[in-house]
């Protein structure tokens, strides 16, 4: 029975079908005001899935130079890691979440798949283009993963020291304290670390200020620069995903309050709590600020976001 | 392939330009066919890709120069099926005021197949967005 549940939580609800046609919807609503913002009409809002059904539709080519098992199989690491994120997440009132305890730092992990994918997919795919890509992209990964580390280490801290304990590592139990005594979005010193969490959200999903790595101007897409058609729509996919990961999780860990017990009231509120979270943190981000240069970048990740978070993190130890 | 399938694939062609040699009028002229929000082709699905390998609809600009054809013709080969190819401007139809030139041999469709001519020295945006749309339109059935 446990293996039917977790099949069906993987696969279709939250993970799976649901969590794959959010995020597209995210993506379209993303494209779509992106477009307003400067005063275009836009494509519809369901342009993401246009576009995947064409790409699996497209020739695949391999090139001569690829490694072809590492090639073909990248796109899917990625994938399955931000299915298997989304799944673990707890949604107030619908779902709550797969683990019970150490969840947090199995997100962690998960939420660092999808680089992960991109750069086994861009060694893979023997293109000097692509090599640029893999090394922008890992150096933006040491970036952010600092001040996101850091983030989940105060949260953690902050509702383990409510309860008497050292540091809670479960989302579940982070929900339900916040449901409890309140959303920690309330609580003042926890306001640094929740902006440190929002410019997090533009590097993880690589959107334009942060998207150095797959920079198409420059270097021709980077690390998707060899691919097409099937894999080239699972790696879109997962930057859909990766954005609905990122607004559950920052969701559950600072504003988890539902409304009512009806289930489908919670869940469009779920769906509207996402849709702000990302147009704050990746339309409005993208449609204002230019390409940053990878030096710019690494600075401003080591500088503010984790600066914020220390600033909480202190704060969080200080209170006792 | 049923009609269903390309009446949903027609609306999200990818572009890709390729300059085998152009004045760079062209090129600007179909930069702002796609970049400025007056003409926003985005709101038909089209975007600019910057891979060949995800491209669909292949914009070529220029006379084909002896010394880029090669490029040209393997730049063509990367991009995946189906896919179609788009001349703009007089240049790679006849050679335009290139055509007696030492570094020009022949015009592009002696190498590769192209779909649709969009003449103009420079084309008016108008005119390449309307070849834009009558090449989704053979696009759509070659799936």
């Amino acid at each position: 029975m446990d293996i039917v549940r977790l099949a069906i939580n993987i696969l279709i609800f939250p993970g799976g079908l649901f969590a794959i046609s959010l995020g597209l919807f995210l993506t379209g609503v993303d494209r779509k005001l992106y477009a307003r913002l400067q005063r275009r009409v836009g494509p519809p809002i369901y342009q993401p899935c246009i576009d995947m059904i064409k790409l699996s539709q497209k020739e695949i080519i391999i090139p001569r130079t690829a490694n072809y098992t590492f090639f073909r199989f990248a796109p899917i690491l990625g994938f399955a890691g931000m299915l298997a994120a989304i799944a673990i997440i707890p949604v107030t009132g619908i779902y709550s979440g797969l683990y019970k305890s150490g969840d947090l730092l199995v997100l962690l992990y998960l939420l660092s798949l999808p680089a992960l994918s991109l750069m086994i997919g861009a060694s893979a795919s023997g293109s000097p283009y692509s090599s640029i890509g893999l090394s922008r992209e890992m150096t933006m990964m040491m970036a952010y993963e600092i001040p996101l580390l850091i983030v989940l280490l105060t949260v953690g801290m902050r509702v383990g020291m409510a309860s008497g304990k050292t540091a809670v590592f479960s989302l579940s139990s982070i929900v339900d304290f916040q449901l409890k005594s309140g959303a920690l979005l309330f609580d003042l010193p926890m306001l640094p670390a929740i902006l440190a969490f929002m410019c997090c959200i533009p590097g993880t999903v690589g959107v334009v200020p942060f998207d150095i790595a797959e920079a198409e101007t420059e270097i021709a897409e980077g690390p998707l620069l060899e691919y097409s058609g099937a894999g080239l729509a699972m790696f879109k996919l997962t930057g859909g995903l990766k954005m609905l990961v990122l607004s559950a999780l920052a969701i559950a860990l600072f504003f988890p309050s539902g409304i009512g017990d009806f289930w489908l009231i919670n869940l469009l509120w779920f769906i509207a709590k996402c849709m702000v979270l990302s147009f704050f943190t990746t339309t409005l981000v993208r449609a204002t600020r230019a390409r940053m240069r990878m030096d710019q970048a690494f600075k401003f990740y080591l500088l503010f976001p984790t600066a914020l978070a220390l600033v909480s993190l202190i704060l969080t130890l200080l209170r006792v | 392939m049923s009609d269903l399938l390309q009446k949903i694939i027609k609306k999200s062609p990818w572009i890709y330009r390729i300059n085998a040699g152009s004045c760079n009028g062209c090129d600007v002229e179909m930069a702002t066919t796609a970049l400025i929000p007056r003409y926003d082709v985005e709101r038909l699905g089209i975007r600019y890709c910057g891979s060949p390998k995800h491209a669909d609809i292949v914009l070529i600009s220029g006379p084909v120069t002896a010394v880029v054809r090669d490029k040209v013709l393997r730049v063509y080969d990367e991009i995946p099926n189906p896919k179609v190819v788009v001349a703009v401007g007089i240049c790679p139809i006849s050679g335009g005021v290139f055509r007696d030139s030492y570094a020009v041999e022949n015009q592009l469709d002696a190498y590769i197949p192209v779909d649709v001519n969009v003449p103009g020295c420079p084309p008016r945006p108008q005119a390449i967005i309307d070849g834009i749309a009558m090449a989704i339109e053979i696009w759509k059935t070659r799936f």
